[in-house]
């Protein structure tokens, strides 16, 4: 009863937010409860036409609910984990109306990955952005030669190593730019399994207790071979986190995992201390960030809107632009930008405690429980503060 | 009036609530439905069903913890008219 027959008409979301992008005249009918419908939505670049009807309401008034259905478009149907909505789509299907189910719903939303290269100049190296579409988080993948490396993974690190092989590279080094508490990372994971290195800098208010390659502020990693290489320079810009580390690629790519956002900063008080990760963050912004040319190109670890993806599908923004737009960057003194800080403050992310102690324990955890903890958008980025007068 | 109890544990949406209704639809007034669940979503999945439902009433919704440390969400239903 829970799963979709075979013959049940389906799409997979990869498909589903491909066709929704390109402004197909698409009605999204999700049939989740309430709470769910009002917590978390599936969005696509073009605004999808949405219908909510619970799975239930179909159970005990199918005819009500299926008289409510436009017959003008295609009707995809939607629910947390793909089989309320395999229900409803047999259903209607024996009504005559033809739908189709979203394969593994909000939950496969949540997990999948959309891989979008990054212009970068010159050859010998190429980037992709991993867009998580669901949660608003993304990754990195460099290549240069034969070696590659993965910055900010999520969980699924099976999918990084197929990326990884079909590149023809091979992984050299896992990174992460801190200890991530809105989602697990895939790190220790992808890196145990190809055999390599993994490094994060949690500081001193985090215990780790996985092995690590601990990595030097300043320090540079060479990745590639022959003429084909790339440089990674290490750059600690603590704030987020104490540990939280950046990784300028190339000359002008800059990895700001979550210290610097486009729309936003990190926000400071995820550890409790707001007041001295504030006063650290603004001088990671005004001494670290500052010092960078203006044509350094920002690649956060997170994007708070689909508005934020730019026309060739990457989530990017020179510094030089965010100087102008971004009021905490205008902020010309520490205690204002503190003050800016905590007046902006927001609640947590959920689960967030437990997502740091995950991300910090030697084993991964159990994979329902991962689920039910990264439901949900991401929530790192410091509320937007207004324009400073 | 009778008592009777439904386990679903390791099931997921939409089966606690199909099950649930069978059972419902062919109690008698009054009668008690205790169901067993492991899906977080069954919580809400309840509250929003018995809002449409004109036979199930929702009368008690716990959590409980199995020896393994798992949460069990019990629904207890009664069934009206």
């Amino acid at each position: 009863m829970t799963d979709a027959t075979d013959a049940t008409p389906s799409v997979d979301v990869g498909q589903l937010l491909a066709r929704a992008d390109a402004g197909e005249p698409l009605l999204l009918l999700d049939v989740r409860n309430e709470d769910e419908f009002e917590t978390w939505r599936l969005e696509a670049q073009h605004p999808l036409g949405v219908l909510h009807i619970p799975y239930f309401n179909f159970l005990e008034n199918p005819e009500a609910c299926i008289a409510r259905l436009p017959r003008d478009r295609e009707i995809v149907v939607l629910c947390a984990q793909g089989g309320s909505s395999a229900m409803v789509v047999d259903m209607l299907g024996e009504a005559g109306v033809p739908a189709r189910n979203v394969t593994g719903g909000m939950v496969a939303y949540g997990e999948y990955l959309q891989a979008v290269p990054v212009p970068v100049d010159g050859a010998g190296w190429q980037m992709w952005q991993v867009n998580r579409r669901g949660k608003g988080c993304l990754s990195y993948v460099v290549r240069a030669g034969r070696e590659a490396i993965v910055v900010d993974p999520s969980r699924n690190a099976a999918w990084y190593e197929r990326f990884v092989q079909a590149l023809g590279a091979r992984l050299v080094h896992v990174l992460d730019t801190h200890v991530h508490a809105d989602h697990l990372s895939g790190g220790p994971l992808l890196a145990a399994g190809a055999g390599v290195s993994y490094s994060v800098d949690a500081g001193a208010d985090f215990e780790l207790r996985h092995a690590v390659q601990p990595l030097a502020d300043g320090q540079e990693l060479r990745l590639g071979d022959g003429a084909d290489t790339v440089r990674v320079r290490v750059m600690a810009t603590p704030g987020h986190t104490p540990g939280s580390t950046s990784y300028l690629v190339g000359h002008r790519h800059l990895l700001t995992g979550d210290t610097l956002f486009l729309g936003s900063v990190g926000r400071p008080d995820l550890g409790g201390h707001v007041h001295e990760w504030g006063q650290i963050l603004f001088h990671t912004l005004r001494d670290r960030f500052g010092a960078l040319p203006p044509d350094t190109l920002v690649l956060p670890a997170h994007y708070a809107g689909l508005a934020e993806i730019g026309s060739d599908g990457v989530v990017a923004r020179r510094l030089d632009q965010l100087r102008r737009v971004l009021p905490e960057l205008q902020l010309k003194d520490e205690g204002t930008f503190v003050e800016a800080m905590r007046a902006a403050l927001k609640s947590p992310p959920p689960a967030y405690a437990e997502i740091i102690r995950a991300n910090l324990a030697p084993t991964p955890i159990d994979p329902d429980r991962a689920t039910e903890l990264e439901l949900g958008k991401n929530q790192c980025a410091a509320a937007t503060i207004s324009a400073p007068s | 009036m009778e008592r009777k109890q439904l386990d679903v544990r390791g099931l997921k949406c939409p089966v606690p609530i199909v099950r649930a209704k069978k059972e419902i639809d062919v109690m008698k007034a009054g009668d008690l439905l205790e169901v067993f669940a492991t899906d977080p979503g069954s919580v809400s999945d309840f509250q929003g069903w018995v809002k449409t439902s004109k036979l199930a009433a929702l009368r008690e919704q716990r959590t409980e913890t199995d020896p393994a440390g798992k949460a069990i969400y019990v629904h207890v239903l009664e069934r009206l008219a």
